[in-house]
């Protein structure tokens, strides 16, 4: 990509709209964050608009995994999978039997198979690199959003609470003797 | 548990006038001084480039640490202070 200071300001908004970066006005005091922007973003090699479409489709089938809850229904998916593949090669031996007199029909099933076969294969991957990507991303992110958020650690929070507790435990136990009371009198 | 310092309450509870940029919380003197050199002298001239990101935390917040140098606390400080700014008065 050529330099991005010798763009125009139309031309960075663009850019940053292929890219899918949410931006206002790119103006001078703009405009050097944006290009930075931009700069690690194309270094990520995000995909531009120009090739939706293909990106659609694996994005509707990844988010489609997001949504079932649990590993097992995956385990289920795989197996159904596992079951159909199976049963094209028993229809192909079939239809090879019934159809050998015919010479059209099986290469045109064959290649139908062929075509299939493919993106089945692909299916299984990409279930199991969703499976792979989540989890190990969400235990590092968890643990570091925790952190980040609290001025006070945590443990000086409980500390402070159960000296306080002990120390009002003390006020109660010694409100109760009633030998002092006796000594007053 | 967020904790607000009285820097953030002051600047928060009025609208922020001509107060120079140290008045916003999170920013002192050294980084005041940094902004002050390229030309961000007052509070709302840094309340102008809030706006002109379109109020985004997290495009602010990265402004801000490559202008002034500010760390990451400071800067989140930062925009948290004009977040709320703008929440109340804008």
């Amino acid at each position: 990509m050529s330099s991005l200071r010798s763009k125009s300001a139309q031309d960075i908004s663009d850019l940053l709209d292929e890219y899918r970066i949410k931006h206002g006005p790119v103006v001078d005091s703009t405009r050097s964050l944006y290009e930075k922007k931009l700069k690690e973003a194309m270094a990520k090699g995000k995909p531009k608009e120009s090739c939706d479409k293909t990106y659609y489709r694996e994005e509707e089938e990844v988010t489609y995994e997001y949504s079932t809850p649990v590993r097992s229904e995956g385990a289920v998916n795989s197996g159904s999978y596992m079951r159909s593949r199976p049963e094209w090669r028993e229809r192909e031996f079939e239809h090879e039997q019934s159809y050998s007199s015919y010479s059209r029909p099986t290469p045109e099933y064959r290649g139908r198979d062929f075509v299939d076969e493919p993106s089945m294969y692909d299916k299984p991957s990409t279930y199991s690199n969703a499976y792979m990507t989540p989890t190990p991303m969400k235990s590092p992110e968890a643990p570091k959003a925790a952190n980040s958020s609290r001025l006070i650690p945590l443990w000086v929070q409980f500390v402070f609470f159960l000296a306080v507790a002990a120390f009002l435990y003390l006020v109660f136990s010694s409100m109760e003797s009633n030998d002092s009371f006796k000594a007053i009198e | 548990m967020s904790t607000t310092t009285q820097k953030h309450r002051d600047f928060v509870g009025e609208p922020m006038g001509d107060k120079r940029v140290t008045a916003l919380s999170g920013i002192g003197e050294i980084l005041g001084e940094k902004l002050r050199q390229q030309g961000f002298d007052k509070a709302y001239v840094v309340l102008g480039q809030f706006l002109l990101l379109k109020k985004d935390p997290e495009m602010f917040t990265e402004w801000l640490k490559d202008a002034s140098g500010a760390n990451s606390r400071q800067a989140g400080v930062c925009t948290q202070c004009l977040r709320e700014w703008c929440d109340a008065f804008l």
